[in-house]
């Protein structure tokens, strides 16, 4: 083996910092995706019961308080959260060019989360809920929680303080707003509601306030820092225009903590508070668009890549998902459509627009592309990577337009009057059972993902330095669409392998 | 070739240039192409327009916000709908007029509570109950005159309290009149006498004639006397007596058929 090169030290370099986060990231990867699994089973009992009350209603620890609540607790902690972490440790590692000296301790403080939230739900199945919203886990889950999240999130910061001098990528923005936002969200929050006897008005706007900065100023920024790595990595161009760049990361800075408040329009808090955070909201597309214009019109610029590769295809999807979600925050928090969206499935359908149809397929796309990297192993199919992608995606898309729009006729009959309630029922009856399908696809899909996953965390992955790509490529060795050609075997290194075309 | 300053982004690792075996994981590297420059592309023109939709949007939002930082607006006027009155509206069902005006007066007396309680009862030291009295249960006018201008002096106990201050600041005929009610059907008072006299309600009509003796006392604005009570307004407030078991409207209280 002859000196190395820039070229070789980089990837050295590189291997170290992907083996050095190996545990903890695939700990949080695969934890997320249980996780997952077991929220859309809770999602899809908890609209069952929108439609069908009778459902199961012998189990008092299922029924809809109890399961709803758990289900989005699930989701956001189990799996959001998880997710989350482990795509910001490793980025931020990567960029930053440290390798990671903490992996035990990150690992230990992922158990520590787990085991909170796992404790959390459960308690809330058990019916020993708080019933506020996003926050219905009991209190003592919150300390633990907050605890391990330092353990996570400081050895980032660190290794951001002590990177090589120089160019802050774009990623590092968003992901160090991120880490800083989460506990100033999360502890403002915890500490105002569960802390401080205060008013309970007062309480349920903050909380209001909990769950829009949850989303606008943790996993909007979580996902938006792991597009803005994958996009230009994968495709190998460089960001489209500095200048939006710019324009999305301050726009969101600025507006995003004074959005939530307008959930509570009507209530008899101070009326600008509403209607600030209405507008707040609103103007969250400005970011919204910024990102996802920047970073698709990067992508376009390799239009085959994007067809190919795992990890771009859910990326380019989930921003189509964040571009959908500005143009949703727009149209449902405009004065019109307020009060109709308010006591609605509007809401859930927008929630869960956010979170699945944009941040959740990025860190898909972030899982498909790190884990080859942490593992040294190839996904073992790209069928199952298609499947878990359409039927994603053909889930989601149903969800969203159906909980949004099918909320919007719930509201517009609720705000009828002149009719019994049991009308604003009649009339959201096929969309609940619309959305209890799409929750049924989603689980489909994220069982196999699961397991796949598993698969590659147990090393069982396919030795071959190939990646697994999706389309027929035009070269010969492209062709199998099971899972892309076999290369060399063990990831040893590319420099025995007459198969590698792909630098024609 | 490769800049320094953009160490993972820079990645120009060729594998088929590469002709020997790297250390692990160089594999996953190769597939991370090289980047060319910072983009510096300007923000076109439909990405400004996409801008401007809801910028107008939210100044749409923030124009129905009324005044900014005022912590006194409570909800918007008109976000929670009234039933209009367009003929086909669900009308509430019919009431005896004096069950609708006890309930009108029910919210009225929450003024009086703070002093004689909810029940009507005060506390026997400083507030004297409302429960029993002559006053309350006697001649109307009497009665709207304390309400009115305050008493001082003895109550018709004969025991002597604090000074009550007059509550005709803001205080409509109708309303008084709907008060009274309220108080003279309450705490066991029963001002009707066992039966249903036409004279044991106080119309709105009496409510406005109070008011008009109020003010034309000779020591108008000062708190009654339970000798001025004696000598001047020992008499049932004038006018028209209603039937109180007449069936109305609980909001307006105009005449309304049952269905």
């Amino acid at each position: 083996m002859s000196a190395a090169t820039p070229q070789t030290s980089d990837a050295i370099r590189r291997a170290e910092i992907d083996l050095s986060l190996r545990h903890p990231v695939m700990f949080f990867f695969t934890s997320g995706a249980a996780w997952l699994a077991v929220a859309i089973l809770l999602g899809i009992i908890s609209s069952a019961k929108v439609h069908s009350p009778g459902f199961l209603s012998d189990w008092g620890f299922l029924s809809y308080g109890r399961v709803q609540p758990a289900h989005m607790n699930a989701l956001i902690y189990g799996w959001g959260c998880q997710a989350a972490f482990g795509a910001l440790v490793w980025l931020m590692a990567r960029l930053s060019r440290q390798t990671c000296r903490a992996a035990g301790l990150i690992l230990t403080a992922g158990h520590v989360w787990n085991f909170s939230v796992s404790l959390g739900v459960i308690c809330i199945l058990a019916g020993k809920g708080t019933g506020i919203p996003w926050m219905e886990m009991p209190v003592f889950a919150w300390v633990p929680m907050l605890l391990a999240y330092a353990a996570i999130a400081i050895w980032s910061m660190i290794q951001f303080k002590v990177r090589p001098a120089g160019h802050v990528f774009i990623s590092q923005w968003y992901i160090l707003a991120a880490l800083i936002w989460f506990p100033w969200v999360f502890a403002t929050a915890h500490i105002f509601v569960h802390g401080f006897s205060g008013s309970p008005l007062m309480a349920a706007a903050i909380n209001a306030w909990y769950r829009s900065a949850l989303l606008f100023l943790f996993f909007l920024p979580a996902g938006i820092a792991a597009a803005y790595y994958l996009i230009p990595k994968v495709t190998g161009r460089p960001v489209y225009s500095y200048t939006l760049s710019s324009l999305g990361f301050w726009s969101l800075a600025i507006i995003a903590p004074w959005a939530g408040m307008q959930k509570l329009a009507g209530a008899p808090i101070p009326n600008f508070l509403p209607y600030v955070g209405a507008a707040a909201t609103i103007l969250v597309a400005i970011p919204a668009i910024a990102v996802a214009v920047n970073l698709l019109k990067t992508a376009a610029g390799a239009p085959e890549t994007v067809v190919n590769s795992p990890t771009l295809l859910f990326t380019v999807a989930g921003l189509f998902g964040l571009l959908v979600t500005g143009f949703a925050a727009t149209f449902l928090n405009t004065p019109a459509a307020l009060p109709l969206s308010q006591f609605s499935l509007s809401q859930y359908g927008f929630d869960i627009l956010a979170l699945y149809g944009f941040f959740s397929f990025v860190a898909f796309g972030v899982i498909y592309f790190v884990v080859p990297r942490v593992t040294r192993r190839e996904w073992l199919s790209s069928r199952l990577i298609k499947m878990h992608f359409f039927l994603s995606i053909y889930g989601v898309v149903t969800i969203a337009i159906v909980a949004i729009f099918g909320g919007l006729m719930q509201g517009h009959a609720q705000e009828d009057f002149k009719q019994p309630w049991e009308n604003a029922m009649t009339y959201s009856y096929p969309y609940a059972v619309a959305i209890t399908l799409a929750w049924c696809f989603l689980l489909f899909s994220n069982v196999w993902f699961f397991m796949h996953l598993a698969l590659m965390w147990l090393r069982l992955g396919r030795r071959s330095s190939h990646p697994t790509l999706l389309g027929h490529g035009h070269h010969d060795d492209l062709h199998d669409a099971t899972h892309g050609p076999e290369g060399d075997i063990d990831n040893a290194g590319p420099g025995s392998a007459p198969a590698h075309s792909h630098a024609h | 070739m490769i800049d320094p300053s953009k160490p993972d982004l820079e990645e120009s690792v060729n594998v088929t240039e590469a002709h020997e075996r790297v250390i692990r994981g160089a594999a996953a590297a190769s597939r991370e192409s090289k980047l060319k420059e910072n983009g510096a592309e300007p923000i076109s023109l439909w990405v400004l327009i996409m801008c401007a939709v809801p910028l107008l949007a939210a100044g749409w939002t923030l124009g129905k916000a009324g005044k900014l930082f005022s912590y006194k607006d409570i909800t918007r006027e008109g976000y929670v709908r009234l039933i209009p009155d367009d003929g086909e509206g669900v009308k509430l069902p019919p009431v005896p007029w004096l069950e609708a005006s006890i309930k009108k007066g029910h919210k009225e007396y929450s003024k009086c509570t703070g002093c004689h309680g909810a029940d009507g009862k005060g506390d026997g030291a400083s507030y004297p109950s409302l429960a029993g009295s002559k006053w309350v249960n006697g001649e109307t006018e009497v009665f709207a005159m304390v309400i009115l201008n305050g008493l001082t002096g003895p109550t018709s106990s004969g025991k002597t309290y604090g000074v009550m201050p007059a509550q005709s600041a803001g205080l409509s005929g109708e309303s008084l009149a709907h008060l009274m009610n309220y108080i003279r059907h309450s705490f066991g008072n029963d001002a009707s006498g066992g039966g249903s006299k036409p004279e044991a309600v106080v119309t709105k009509e009496m409510g406005a004639t109070a008011l008009e003796i109020s003010g034309k006392r000779a020591k108008a604005g000062a708190a009654v006397t339970g000798d001025e009570l004696t000598a001047d307004h020992h008499k049932n407030l004038p006018g028209t007596p209603i039937d109180p078991k007449m069936m109305v409207d609980p909001i307006t209280l105009e005449p309304a058929e049952a269905k």
